[in-house]
């Protein structure tokens, strides 16, 4: 369970988070909505314990990342908006070294890297060095090292960004699944439809502050529009949405 | 808990290393080079000292026309070990073409008027030919000096025969002393050996270490990495440590060869020497271990704030080249070992050759000095990159 609570931060005359409140819950997929430039990233970055807020106070499963940041990132998978593998080395060599840095041992990582290759169906490219990898082989990649250590949350920067009809299936199985497991997942989209489909819960962020949170009905029915789409566009309003 | 950490410094010293063996052409090219340099001083050594007892062997030759018209002079450049060589008479162009061959130092020329005026008492003109721009300088002069004495020794006698003393025309005698021994020659020769000796140390660990950290900030992969349940500490040790392992393997294996090469070319020759044992060589390379951990730790620490690899490189060029600067300056102003040196990243380290190559006891202090002057600045850089990486401002530029 995330739960944070008027989080601010500043950099410098910048207000990048404004006060940002809400509770992400096990068992259910929250979405992540907001404009282009709404903090989205910067609220991910002090999840993690990458940034300190400036006020308010952050609670992952009662742990609060300044404080202890090794214990949250343990159990954390956090796939970041831009991510690099490295060319040299393998799938299979990218993903043991980012499972060992996390304390998994031998037996448990190859049996784990087994397990998400099949799930995201990249047995293919397992033993193949990154170089040249497609964008969706390498967010499958991306995806896998977040998943290799059954973090107890995900917390995922549009996941599905250059993904194949079949891998967004894979991917959805993938999340439907770690729901099922009772995990606690945060994903940042821009795709609606993804949100219907999968999504519990919805927060809205624009401009560093929580707008709303609810289910997506419940955000139509507030809002008094049918289509999530437009009900976004209404809370965002739409000058800030533009910017 | 502790050891935890420890091995996840080592997951990433592993990792970095993996992918800096993969890199086989930067690889090679950095073999190449730690190997040429020894090479290099082994084969122009051996020019040096092929050249130098070669000269001792054979003597000047002098090419001499007209030799007969003063056979006296000849006997005289005979006694010095000047071989004369004697020549039909030649043209000027036959003459520059015969300098041009540097078979002779010079061509001695005897006029045909040589005998007349000799024994009529009027100066006899005697032609000396010779290329100034040859570098047998001190050879010539040894033949003019000759020449000079043969005048001196006709006018002695002249002036005997006359009743005058022949010290009358010696108001002044100068007699030369020239301490230049090769001995002091060659100290500064093989200042110059081990003044890039250790060179490699910063520049074979420049290319992993702007990989592992502007590399990876530009293949945008650093921020994942810094997400990872690891410290800073961990993360910038093992990028500082695979970069060094580089430096240290290539400095250790220069210096062994080196070290088989000079032990095996006879500097005695040329009064060089370099009497390190096995023992103190195994020393003078666990000494130069923190140097190459320095260089690691600097480029690690200046490469990370670099957003991309050119960037990193065009910085850290400097960086390769100041190390150099000491050992330059202090052999430029001649300044005699002195303790300071010690103190000062590789010049104390070529500062401990050179003492050691002279042979002698130096004690133990200067070791001591070479490791922790490298040593203690290395740990202070990875504290800093540590402590840098973890700061907002960087979170926020990666």
């Amino acid at each position: 369970m995330i739960e944070v609570h008027d989080v601010r931060k500043k950099f410098g005359a910048v207000q990048a988070l404004g006060g940002v409140s809400f509770t992400a819950r096990d068992g259910q997929i929250t979405a992540l909505l907001g404009p282009n430039g709404a903090g989205k990233t910067t609220l991910l970055r002090t999840l993690v314990g990458l940034l300190k807020r400036d006020q308010g106070s952050i609670s992952i499963d009662g742990i609060d990342p300044e404080k202890d940041p090794m214990a949250v990132r343990r159990n954390i998978g956090f796939l970041t908006d831009q991510f690099g593998l490295y060319e040299r080395l393998s799938t299979r060599e990218y993903l043991s070294y980012f499972g060992e840095l996390n304390g998994m041992d031998r037996t448990l990582l190859a049996k784990r890297i087994d397990e998400v290759s099949e799930l995201l169906g990249m047995e293919d490219i397992l033993e193949r060095r990154s170089k040249g990898f497609s964008q969706g082989q390498r967010i499958k990649v991306a995806l896998a090292r977040t998943l290799l250590h059954r973090p107890r949350h995900l917390l995922l920067d549009e996941p599905s960004r250059g993904l194949d009809v079949m891998s967004t299936r894979a991917l959805r199985t993938a999340l439907s699944a770690l729901r099922g497991d009772g995990c606690c997942v945060i994903m940042a989209t821009h795709v609606m439809q993804e949100v219907t489909a999968l999504c519990e819960d919805v927060i809205v962020i624009a401009g560093g502050h929580t707008v709303a949170q609810g289910s997506p009905e419940e955000l139509c029915r507030r809002t008094g529009i049918t289509d999530l789409e437009d009900a976004f566009v209404s809370l965002v309003g739409t000058e800030e949405g533009i910017a | 808990m502790k050891a935890r950490m420890t091995s996840k410094l080592l997951i990433v010293l592993r990792k970095e290393l993996r992918e800096t063996l993969r890199e086989k052409r930067t690889l090679a090219l950095l073999a190449l080079f730690t190997l040429l340099y020894p090479l290099m001083i082994g084969f122009m050594m051996h020019q040096l000292i092929d050249k130098s007892t070669k000269s001792e062997r054979e003597g000047i030759e002098l090419a001499v026309i007209g030799g007969a018209k003063a056979p006296t002079l000849m006997a005289q450049l005979g006694q010095k070990n000047i071989t004369v060589k004697d020549m039909p008479p030649m043209e000027e162009e036959a003459i520059g073409e015969l300098l041009r061959t540097k078979k002779v130092v010079a061509v001695l020329r005897l006029p045909d008027d040589f005998t007349e005026n000799y024994y009529a008492m009027r100066p006899a003109r005697l032609e000396v030919w010779f290329d100034s721009a040859t570098e047998t300088n001190a050879q010539r002069r040894e033949v003019t000096d000759v020449l000079d004495a043969y005048g001196a020794n006709i006018a002695s006698a002249r002036l005997l025969a006359h009743g005058v003393s022949p010290a009358a025309l010696t108001p002044i005698q100068v007699q030369r002393y020239d301490t230049g021994t090769n001995a002091s020659r060659s100290a500064m020769l093989i200042g110059s050996v081990i003044g890039i000796l250790f060179f490699p140390a910063f520049m074979l660990s420049m290319s992993a270490a702007v990989d592992s950290t502007a590399g990876e900030r530009e293949r945008r992969s650093l921020e994942v990495l810094m997400a990872q349940p690891a410290h800073t500490w961990e993360l910038v040790g093992g990028k500082w440590l695979a970069a060094s392992v580089l430096a240290i393997v290539g400095v250790t294996f220069e210096l062994v060869l080196a070290h088989v090469i000079l032990k095996w070319l006879p500097l005695e020759e040329i009064g060089m020497s370099w009497s390190l044992g096995w023992g103190e060589l195994a020393l003078v390379c666990l000494v130069t271990v923190p140097l190459s951990l320095l260089a690691g730790a600097l480029y690690v620490a200046l490469a990370m704030n670099a957003k991309t690899f050119k960037e990193a490189q065009t910085v850290l060029s400097f960086v390769m080249i100041a190390p150099l600067v000491p050992g330059l300056v202090v052999s430029m102003l001649d300044l005699k070992t002195a303790q300071w040196m010690y103190l000062v990243p590789m010049l104390s380290n070529q500062t401990l050759v050179k003492e050691l190559s002279k042979g002698g006891d130096i004690g133990a202090l200067p070791f001591l000095l070479t490791f922790l002057c490298s040593a203690i600045p290395a740990l202070v850089v990875v504290a800093i990159a540590s402590w840098r990486m973890k700061s907002e401002r960087y979170v926020l530029a990666v």
